[in-house]
């Protein structure tokens, strides 16, 4: 995939509302300079994200998502993000089968306090779909027959 | 395979009694050696009740069906056992339906047929065309006897058994109140190799491969509608509001739909291949419900349908599941 240099792809983040939404606003309280290729939506926990989510997300012209929630064991809900973990990993091996690249759906823990480690999954995130380039397996798109 | 005159007597005793309602099994169906369910109220009905390798419904669909018929208004609702035939593959539907508590086991009365395969009728109709229409099929030992115009034809088994069978781990039902015959013995097991063949090949081959799959489905619904697991009674796919899934037949909204059907079915499908069985456009679904039956086994070391006890899969969780993937 070469000559994507110039191609500035679309992410949606999925936060949750406890701590990674919290990470991502520190990250902006303290200036931190990250890509602004990401659409936030915030949830009330990633156990909130329905995977249906990302298929939607993907069919309406993203070209990544992100699910962040909370490390294991600060979930605000207790549990959420260990039933988010558990679906993802199944939804992540199953996009992958399908031909989607791993780089495009992503899941992490930010938590409230790590504004820098958010840059850098932000980051991380953006360079690896702009690796594999915009995404149009999953888009709705106009037919021709 | 069960002797007929041993069903139908089974049959006649169960649908007498007080406390079942209604019993389903097979019949002969309109013509040659198809069958078709049976839904028997009466012990004079039971007569025309059959099993043969042609007997390839998945009967555990039904149950749930039956929950679902609305009471009219000043009736008591029936609340007596529906008996129901299973093999091995269908008694597992049954097992994870009361997994997921979808009703109660002593609403149902369970009559089980250890199986030893059934005939896969594309695979006939390929070997020998029309001959469903007319004949007869009966399994000898490890070979498929068909009977038609006056000639018999001896086919082995491997030829002509549905794909699904050849890698059964469960023949002999795994819940039952009575085994009707015999149990047998595992006799296959799965390797996912066609699976893990897929998993290896390039993104852009994976998509173009599951594309032209896509692009052919004409959203009739039928894997739904036939699947023993989708008994949900607000489904997804039917809401307008939020309206998950547009109803336009375009590539986008087919593969939103069997991401969400197969995603639907995780650490849920109990390999009866019956959404494979009656898909039209000949879509391979079982090759999506596979690779999740693998991965959730490899991953969380579960199997569907396999204990009534276990809690289903994504309504639990493990503290140390793995989580390499996670930035």
């Amino acid at each position: 995939m070469a000559e994507k240099t110039d191609f500035e792809p679309n992410i949606v983040a999925f936060l949750c509302n406890w701590c990674s939404y919290a990470g991502a606003d520190l990250a902006g309280t303290s200036r931190i300079q990250y890509p602004s290729n990401v659409r936030v939506i915030r949830v009330m926990c990633s156990g909130r994200v329905n995977p249906l989510f990302v298929m939607n997300a993907l069919q309406q012209g993203a070209d990544g998502v992100l699910i962040s929630g909370c490390h294991p064991g600060d979930c605000h809900y207790m549990q959420g993000n260990y039933y988010a973990r558990r679906r993802f990993n199944l939804m992540r091996n199953f996009l992958e089968y399908l031909g989607v690249e791993p780089q495009r759906v992503r899941m992490s823990w930010v938590s409230a306090s790590e504004g820098a480690k958010w840059k850098e999954v932000i980051e991380e995130v953006v360079n690896g779909v702009k690796e594999v380039g915009p995404m149009d397996q999953f888009k709705r798109r106009q037919l021709n027959w | 395979m069960v002797d007929v005159n041993k069903l139908r007597e089974k049959a006649k005793e169960v649908v007498s009694r007080d406390d079942v309602r209604l019993l389903i099994g097979y019949r002969p169906g309109t013509y040659g050696f198809r069958a078709r369910p049976a839904f028997v109220q009466g012990p004079d009905e039971a007569d025309e009740l059959i099993f043969t390798p042609a007997c390839v419904n998945n009967l555990a669909t039904y149950i749930t069906l039956e929950e679902k018929l609305p009471v009219p208004r000043g009736q008591e609702p029936d609340l007596r056992k529906v008996a129901v035939m299973v093999k091995g593959c269908d008694s597992r539907a049954l097992v994870q339906q009361m997994e997921e508590k979808a009703y109660d086991r002593d609403r149902i009365l369970v009559l089980g047929i250890p199986c030893t395969g059934v005939v896969d009728m594309a695979k006939v109709e390929a070997k020998f065309p029309g001959v469903l229409q007319r004949g007869e099929i009966a399994l000898e030992g490890d070979r498929f006897v068909l009977s038609f115009n006056g000639s018999k034809e001896e086919v082995p088994r491997e030829e002509l058994v549905a794909d699904k069978c050849l890698r059964c781990r469960y023949p002999t039902p795994l819940v039952y109140d009575e085994l009707l015959d015999e149990a047998v013995e595992r006799f296959a097991d799965d390797d996912y190799s066609d699976i893990a063949e897929l998993e290896k090949r390039a993104a852009a081959e994976k998509w173009a491969y599951w594309e032209e799959k896509f692009s052919r489905c004409i959203r009739c619904y039928s894997c739904r509608n036939v699947c023993p697991m989708c008994y949900c009674e607000d489904c997804v796919l039917d809401r307008l509001q939020p309206q998950w899934m547009r109803r336009s037949v375009d590539i986008s909204e087919n593969t939103a739909y069997h991401v969400s059907r197969a995603y639907h079915l995780a650490g849920r499908c109990i390999q009866c291949g019956e959404c494979q069985r009656v898909c039209p456009v000949d879509i391979p679904l079982m090759e999506l419900n596979r690779k999740f039956y693998k991965d959730v086994e490899e991953l969380y070391d579960y199997e569907p349908g396999t204990s009534v006890e276990n809690p289903p899969l994504l309504s639990t969780f493990k503290v140390d599941d793995r989580e390499d993937f996670i930035l």
